[in-house]
């Protein structure tokens, strides 16, 4: 594995992911999060929505996911925002998309967006701004 | 009409503190991990974990964060089972608003967290349609048995006024 690229206006490699049903109900079990919103038929017809919503909160976990898979296991996370913008449903594909804004003392500084694409309807934004701080040298113990 | 009322000011600063009843555990990393489709070794392979300076497996940054774990509350009727202002507001529909999380070391396997939440604040808005909504700030703050401090999560939860209500 080559190094990676960590300047200002380096492109962060993109995560893409689809989350069906299936992995929205692993989520919903590892996340001790039962809510209806994201597997009850009746309670989403009732409230006018077409298929189950994707809990948002995952967006986190695959944001941090693609900064660690860049920069490797010795990187830290120290901080990480997300604003959302879009329900995304099942079976819809997430793309992570991010881009390096500083670097200042071994600390990268990162600006990520979180897309839906693929399908037949417009590519729309799922969530943004979003965006990360990560230490190189790892995490301060 | 308002959407911020008398009652909910008056709760502004309060806090609530929860603990979990168990260690966090290498099951619940491995099926967050496995769940969010996350493959790294760090979260499964103690000696990988030990080669990048790492006492072993450490758990993904965001569970803690995304976990109801610690909470140990039973579901609501909508089947929600973690932490909950139980905000009424007439006439609104709730919406997620976003995070910011700020972590000060990878969680353990042997970590029981603590998770105190403070109700931090709840300001009136109109949104680009001009339906009145009223943001709720909150903050979790997550320690251990040890008192170390792991992490924060500054939330905001969004209430917005339903078009037909106006």
């Amino acid at each position: 594995m080559t190094a990676p690229l960590v300047e200002p206006g380096a492109e962060v490699p993109p995560l893409e992911r689809t989350i069906d049903l299936r992995a929205m109900i692993a989520y919903a079990g590892s996340t001790w999060d039962w809510h209806r919103l994201h597997y009850d038929p009746d309670y989403l017809a009732s409230r006018g929505l077409p298929a189950p919503v994707v809990d948002g909160q995952v967006f986190g976990a695959l944001l941090a996911e693609q900064l660690q898979d860049w920069l490797g296991p010795g990187a830290f996370v120290r901080r990480l925002h997300f604003r959302f913008k879009n329900l995304v449903f099942a079976g819809e594909t997430v793309r992570c998309v991010g881009r390096v804004s500083a670097v200042e003392d071994g600390v990268v500084h990162v600006e990520q967006r979180v897309l839906v694409v693929g399908g037949d309807q417009a590519e729309r934004v799922a969530v943004e701004p979003a965006g990360a701080e990560i230490v190189l040298r790892g995490e301060a113990t | 009409m308002s959407l911020l009322t008398d009652e909910l000011r008056a709760r502004i600063g309060t806090e609530v503190t929860y603990t979990a009843p168990e260690e966090l555990g290498r099951a619940a990393i491995r099926y967050f991990a496995r769940a969010v489709g996350d493959d790294n070794p760090l979260y499964t392979d103690d000696a990988y974990a030990r080669e990048h300076g790492y006492p072993g497996v450490v758990a993904p940054p965001t569970l803690i964060c995304e976990t109801n774990q610690y909470a140990d509350v039973p579901p609501d009727p909508d089947g929600y089972a973690g932490h909950d202002w139980h905000i009424d507001i007439p006439g609104s529909r709730k919406v997620r608003g976003g995070n910011t999380y700020t972590f000060h070391r990878h969680v353990r396997p042997d970590d029981v967290i603590t998770a105190t939440w403070r109700l931090a604040g709840a300001t009136e808005r109109s949104t680009s349609g001009g339906q009145d909504m009223l943001i709720v700030s909150s903050v979790a703050t997550y320690t251990n048995q040890h008192g170390d401090l792991l992490c924060t999560n500054e939330e905001t939860i969004i209430y917005v006024a339903r078009k037909e209500e106006r």
